[in-house]
Formats: structure tokens, sequence, C-alpha cells
């Protein structure tokens, strides 16, 4: 019974070892001096740095201090510049930008069977249909032919109706003759 | 002058004419200074725990001073300028690391081996110690970014939890929670190398 907590007893302390082992490595990282001249070197690159933020630097014969805006020509030039360029400027987006023509014809798509509902989406109906009657024991009789080559069949007669004794067979398809029939 | 006339005769520029600009000037550059005596070797040391790399530490600290100067107009506001100044580092170094994952790793055994401390110590002694220390940063490197990032600021001794928490702009009861959950992945993780080997 002792083992296992004795076992356990031992992970947490070597655990616990391990744990204060990294805790002191980190400690040993953070207390690292800092390297010499580091300061030195930090006050000449921030003494280095550029202090001002320059918006725009233009030529001293531009700025408006040097009097050219004073001119009424260059005035003028210089507005019809603008406007130029404001106006080349639209152009050229317009030009662009092709509308699109207007259509004279308006295709409606064509309506579905269902408004608002699931179409058949072209599928046909089948209907399902029963199988006919199978028969158990085919026929193995083949008809009379004659085997004789050269010689064709005889037509087949009909037979003679007689009176009283209708024909139960091929009714419709038999015409009977005129004069048979009176 | 007016004040159009000024604008436009120096094109949105402060003038560097006046007197006062130049005290202010003067002025500027002398706390600066005062700053980078005080507070370089912690912004330093605050860098180089992060990224591992004696120059790109130093670059870091000089990126954070420089934009200590672009918005020197603030500085008066700042209330714990040491805080302040450890959270731009921070915020850096933390930028640097995301970047550099692109890049290959280097070397970390033979750069802890030639930062680490060796006092007294044989050739064999310093590489046994450089690799477990490097098998530690290797384990810190698994942690989740929150707790691993608490558990590093806490190894400064100087900082308190109240000084991390402003750093990391979290409460102080979150940076006492994410140490009490860094240290047991740690437990964690170091227990499951020492079973693997």
């Amino acid at each position: 019974m002792n083992t296992p907590d004795r076992k356990s007893f031992s992970n947490q302390t070597a655990s616990g070892n391990d744990l204060s082992a990294a805790e002191t490595t980190l400690r040993l990282i953070a207390s690292l001096p800092a390297p010499e001249g580091l300061e030195d070197r930090i006050q000449a690159a921030v003494l280095a740095a550029p202090r001002k933020t320059r918006i725009l630097a233009w030529p001293v014969a531009l700025t408006p201090a040097s009097g050219w805006t004073h001119s009424e020509w260059v005035r003028a030039a210089a507005a019809a510049a603008i406007v130029l360029v404001v106006a080349g400027g639209g152009w050229g987006v317009y030009s662009r930008v092709q509308q699109p023509p207007s259509a004279r014809v308006i295709v409606l798509p064509p309506h579905g069977a269902a408004q608002g509902g699931f179409s058949s989406a072209g599928a046909m109906r089948t209907p399902q249909t029963l199988n006919g009657p199978v028969v158990a024991h085919p026929s193995t009789t083949q008809p009379t032919e004659s085997k004789v080559p050269g010689k064709a069949p005889a037509p087949i007669a009909p037979k003679p109706l007689r009176h009283g004794q209708p024909s139960t067979a091929n009714k419709t398809a038999v015409q009977i003759p005129a004069p048979l029939a009176k | 002058m007016s004040a159009s006339q000024a604008v436009f005769s120096g094109w949105m520029e402060i003038p560097d004419s006046t007197v006062d600009d130049k005290a202010r000037q003067y002025a500027e550059e002398e706390t600066l200074a005062a700053l980078v005596s005080q507070y370089a070797g912690t912004l330093y040391r605050v860098a180089f725990s992060v990224l591992r790399n004696p120059s790109d530490a130093e670059d870091a600290v000089q990126e954070a001073f420089v934009r200590v100067l672009r918005h020197r107009d603030t500085l008066g506001e700042v209330r714990d300028q040491r805080v302040w100044l450890i959270r731009i580092v921070w915020n850096i170094v933390l930028d640097r690391k995301r970047r550099a994952k692109t890049r290959p790793e280097t070397d970390d055994v033979s750069e802890l081996a030639r930062v680490l401390p060796s006092g007294g110590m044989s050739a064999e002694q310093i590489a046994v110690a450089a690799q477990h220390h490097a098998h530690v940063l290797a384990c810190v490197d698994k942690l989740p970014a929150k707790e691993r990032e608490v558990l590093m600021l806490s190894a400064f001794e100087e900082f308190n939890s109240v000084e991390i928490a402003s750093v990391l702009q979290i409460s102080e009861s979150s940076v006492r929670s994410r140490l009490f959950r860094a240290r047991n992945l740690m437990a964690g993780l170091l227990d499951h190398t020492r079973s693997l080997r």
C-alpha cells in the first residue's frame, strides 16, 4: 500500500524539483546583464532618428512665401490647370465607364408549372405497370412448314362456313363473302 | 505673422528658429537621455527573455525609445514611465517574435552557452547546463501564449503582480490564475519529458 504513495510522492518531488529548476532558468535569463555600451548606442540611435514629420517639401521657388502667387496671370494659369486636371479626370472616368444599352424587348422567363412551389424540372412520369401473365410451360411445337426446298407453302384456304355454326375464331379478321352471308 | 501665414510659410512644420522650441527640444533630449540611462538595461533584459538574441533585443530597445521620441508630447501624461516603457518594448518583442516564426530556428543551445554566465564551470558542465536551459525554454515555448507571457514576466524579480497586470493590461487576479495554470502546465510538461527519457 505504501509503494504507490511513495512513488507519487517521489514523482511530486521530482516534478517540483523540475519546476524550481525551470524557474531558476527563467530567472537566470531575466537577470542577464545588459551588454557594454548599450546606453550609448541607444542614445546615439535616438538622437539620429528623424524628429520632424515633413508633410510636403516644395522647392523654395514654389513656396507661397516667394511671392509668385501675387501675379495675376500665374494665378489664372494655376486655376486653369486645376480646372483642366479635374475636368480631364472626370472625362477619363466617364469615357471608361460604358453604359449598358437599353433593352427594347423584354424577355420574360418562362413560368414554371407550379408557381412558388417545387417544379418537376422536366422529369417524365412513367406509370408502374403490372407484369403480364407468365406461361409456366411454353409450347415447344413448331409451326408446320414444308421442308421441301424450292416448294412454296400452300396458302391456307378459308374453310367453308356451315349454316348455324358460326366460326368462333378470327371473327373480325375474316371477311365473309356476300353470297354466303345471305 | 499670423497663424495661417506661419503654417503656409513653413508648410506645417514647426519653425526651429524660436527660442522656446530650442529650450523644449533640449528638455526633451534630457528627459529621454535620463529614461535611456535608467531603463535601458531593464528593457534589454525583457526583450532578451523573449527574443533570446542579443542583437535583436538591442534593436527592440532602440525601437522602443524611438517610439518614445515620436510620442514625446504625451510623455508628461504618463503616470508610471517604467511600466509604460516595458509595455512598449513588450509589444515590440512579441511582434518580432511572431514575425520571426517564419524564419528558421536559431541554435538556442549554443547561443545560451555563449550568453549565460559560467563562472568556474568546465566546458562539459557549461554544455550540460546550456542543454538543460534549452530544454526548459523549449517547454516554456510549448505553453499557451497567455500563460507563457505571465510566467516569463514573473521571472523578473523587480516586477510585482500589479506591474505585470499593467504591462499585459489584465487584472491582477488574472495574473495570479494564469501563473498558477502556467506552473501546473510547466510541471506536467517537464514530468512528461522526464518520463520519456
